[in-house]
């Protein structure tokens, strides 16, 4: 268990790691599109969200689409980097035979 | 996803990336509209060039091919629309698209070349083709829509070399294998998913 101290805690937790992994493979997604892919509730997820955002991990953008309020989320370098190196953490965590 | 203090274990951090990022997977297969539109397209443009030639003698049969004009718009329009209103856009979304508007340009491109010789342009036209479908069935990891890129290949071939009587069926055979049957399956596979 030594070795889960190493990965970044930002992201060592499910929804906020959930949020991660929809936006590293995506250019953009809309605030409710990740409510319904995580099942969150608006209020839990929004917390989340301004968390990774408040560690720049994420950018959110707001906008008007036929006159309804859009949230726009998308992963900022920051935040792919901090994406990889915990994949590889938990790599290497998971075969520790192989480092 | 409540309990966002919990502690996770590895398999469960991985079980979520690998969950999370196969969501993300389905948004390109909903294409199957312009396969299946282009492809009927472009079937009647290329009988109705056949038939005008075999039948009236016309001197200038390929003159249905203008259709294509109309249709790159309805393609275009859907497209931006659809594009519009989906709540994700991924990198491989981004990728299919420009490969199939860098087809679009080079098509364009080939018929200004071609402009005075319209009636050999088909093996040129399906060779080109065959390069955004084969590509695309890699990037939505779709076996019929590579062995129909393969197709067109092949159909290439075939319009170039098998004379004139046979070679301007080429291009609505290569639509049935390229275009319509990886467009039915696809649409097809799109309803199984939803269900």
């Amino acid at each position: 268990m030594t070795r889960f101290k190493d990965l970044d805690p930002m992201l060592h937790s499910q929804l906020r790691l959930a949020v991660i992994s929809l936006l590293v493979s995506t250019v953009s997604a809309e605030f409710t599109y990740i409510q319904e892919q995580t099942g969150a509730t608006a209020g839990n997820l929004s917390v989340q969200v301004t968390k990774l955002k408040e560690a720049g991990y994420i950018e959110v953008t707001k906008k008007f689409r036929e006159n309804y309020p859009q949230t726009l989320c998308r992963i900022t370098p920051l935040g792919r980097q901090r994406f990889i190196e915990y994949v590889n953490s938990l790599k290497d965590y998971l075969n520790p035979e192989k480092q | 996803m409540e309990n966002d203090e919990k502690v996770m274990t590895g398999e469960e951090s991985l079980r979520i990336i690998s969950e999370m990022i196969n969501r993300t997977k389905v948004n390109i297969r909903q294409g199957s509209f312009h396969l299946l539109f282009w492809g009927w397209l472009i079937v009647f443009c290329s009988l109705s060039e056949y038939l005008l030639f075999r039948l009236t003698g016309m001197e200038n049969p390929w003159i249905v091919w203008l259709l294509v004009i109309p249709g790159a718009f309805v393609s275009f329009i859907y497209g931006y629309v659809k594009g519009k209103k989906s709540p994700f856009h991924t990198y491989a979304d981004m990728l299919y698209m420009w490969t199939w508007i860098g087809f679009f340009i080079s098509a364009i491109v080939l018929f200004i070349i071609m402009s005075g010789k319209m009636e050999t342009v088909a093996p040129y036209i399906l060779m080109l083709a065959a390069i955004p479908t084969f590509i695309s069935g890699f990037i939505i990891k779709f076996n019929p829509l590579i062995f129909g890129g393969i197709s067109f290949w092949v159909f290439a071939l075939v319009a170039y070399f098998a004379g004139p009587s046979i070679g301007p069926l080429a291009v609505p055979a290569a639509m049935l294998t390229g275009y319509l049957f990886p467009g039915y399956m696809l649409k097809r596979k799109d309803h199984d998913d939803q269900v």
